[in-house]
């Protein structure tokens, strides 16, 4: 991952390829091999070699101001383009510069240790997402996201007691405390309960009017009508549109999607 | 952001982590962190008398001998134990934002690390005090100890990585300590071994790693000392390099096998 010059550019892909090598996700047993060597000697005398492609020469450019909803079917790439963006997995080819700081979400229901207590938890999530912050600053941070959570007593129990919601109320509390250059979401609303959904909600609409640039995941064509401000379309491993929201989402929609 | 200000953010987290993960190992239990000492005294306790009085080992001071070698040997054992499943069992976490798979191995290193250092000196400082041992050897404890501490953490951050990829590796990691408790020169002198069968001894990595702790505190021998911290460094250099090798092999399938 490389730092870009341009100022208004804070995030750009040119020409990347992403593909995975179908051993990586199908993994086997000696027993397996036993069986498909007794079964079918001669296909097992060939090598496994099958690639997925999931994302294909693709080239995208994210300006400051820029909110960026990504609407995609299931496995058309779109959390494995985040990834990538995050710095979690690596191109096949092709490049990614981010300019500035970047912080991605994937998952609202994260317990670090569950042992411990929500505060406790809270605690160290902020230093895991966090580490630059000095500790004066975190404990501001971290008191106001306890209160907005309204957990109240629950803060003291351990983690692993509370709900799913419980625990989505907490991390979200949390994750949308902090602002950065390149803001990376990917289905973070779900799990919390509808009351709390609607207050994250503005509470992440703020996050993300306040971050630089933000790519948006969500099969919600509402948030996405209502936290972005630009639409990306992803097929078969390919942007094939990008633009206007109400556009994007008619297109979207209108693919049978 | 420059490499010296992101090695600061890792250790800042590896501590912070390590100091929440000794909080949450001994809430609730009775003993509390008094297990810390516990386990290690315990086990060392009973092979103590049972060598010295079943098995009438004739070794010297046999006390402060097996302290040597044991507490680093269930240091190793018990850190790789609980390291080696702790990215493949993380894989929700890991992939719920970005953040160095690092700082799970190394936290539940250093962690292990302040355990065993709590244990051996509570234990090690009235058994030396007792004996009739020299004490010259006490300056070169350090450099033994960081030895031991990099050679786990590199050993661990290995096996944590193959894991993820092979999910053999814990089991095998388990067996291959219980064998190498016997093969390794732990609770009897290197000088028991045959000669044609010293290659166990030779070419195993723990004992290169639990060698000094006998040289500084059980038998000072400045030359013998000297060689055991060089041969405790190459292997590990050489578990460093496989670890740094493998890991840059590797890296691109890391989160697609977590």
């Amino acid at each position: 991952m490389n730092s870009i010059s341009v100022s208004d550019t804070v995030l750009k892909i040119e020409k990347l390829n992403i593909v995975f090598n179908s051993y990586v996700y199908r993994r086997e047993t000696i027993r397996d091999r036993f069986v498909r060597a007794v079964g079918s000697p001669l296909s097992s005398l060939r090598s496994n070699k099958n690639q997925l492609h999931v994302l294909k020469d693709f080239n995208l450019e994210v300006k400051k101001g820029e909110r960026l909803g990504i609407l995609g079917h299931n496995g058309s790439g779109k959390t494995t383009l985040c990834r990538c963006i995050a710095g979690m997995l690596i191109p096949s080819t092709g490049r990614i510069s981010v300019n500035g700081t970047r912080r991605s979400i994937f998952n609202t229901t994260i317990g670090i240790i569950p042992e411990l207590t929500g505060r406790e938890n809270a605690y160290l999530l902020s230093v895991l997402m966090f580490p630059e912050l000095e500790n004066d600053e975190r404990n501001d941070l971290l008191e106001e996201a306890l209160e907005f959570s309204e957990l109240g007593d629950f803060l003291d129990t351990p983690y692993m007691h509370y709900s799913k919601g419980m625990q989505a109320r907490l991390c979200l509390s949390v994750i949308s405390s902090n602002e950065c250059d390149l803001l990376i979401l990917d289905e973070v609303f779900d799990g919390a309960d509808m009351f709390f959904q609607e207050k994250i909600a503005k509470r992440v609409l703020n996050l993300i009017k306040n971050s630089g640039a933000v790519v948006f995941v969500s099969h919600n064509l509402e948030q996405i009508r209502t936290a972005c401000n630009q639409v990306m379309v992803i097929d078969g491993g390919n942007a094939w549109f990008k633009g206007d929201v109400e556009e994007g989402i008619k297109l979207y929609t209108s693919r049978g999607h | 952001m420059d490499n010296n200000f992101k090695y600061k953010l890792l250790i800042r987290q590896i501590y912070e982590l390590a100091k929440a993960n000794m909080r949450s190992r001994y809430r609730k239990t009775i003993a509390g962190f008094l297990w810390v000492v516990l386990n290690p005294i315990i086990m060392y306790s009973v092979q103590s008398f049972v060598f010295r009085k079943f098995l009438k080992l004739e070794v010297p001071n046999y006390s402060l001998f097996l302290l040597c070698g044991l507490l680093p040997w269930i240091f190793i054992v018990m850190t790789a134990d609980m390291v080696t499943p702790i990215l493949d069992f993380s894989g929700e976490l890991l992939k719920s934002f970005k953040m160095s798979p690092a700082v799970l191995v190394y936290a539940q290193v250093l962690d292990n690390f302040i355990n065993f250092i709590f244990a051996f000196f509570l234990i090690l400082i009235p058994t030396w005090i007792f004996s009739d041992q020299t004490f010259s050897g006490v300056i070169f404890l350090p450099v033994a100890l960081a030895l031991l501490v990099a050679g786990v953490s590199s050993a661990c951050w290995l096996l944590s990585v193959m894991q993820v990829f092979f999910k053999d590796i814990r089991f095998i990691v388990s067996f291959l300590t219980s064998i190498l408790f016997f093969l390794t020169p732990v609770f009897y002198p290197v000088e028991f071994v045959p000669e044609k069968y010293r290659i166990f001894v030779d070419f195993n990595p723990i004992y290169a790693m639990i060698e000094p702790f006998r040289y500084c505190i059980y038998n000072y021998n400045l030359e013998l000392l000297c060689k055991s911290l060089l041969r405790s460094f190459v292997v590990c250099c050489m578990i460093f390099t496989l670890a740094v090798g493998f890991w840059k092999r590797k890296k691109n399938e890391f989160y697609l096998s977590l």
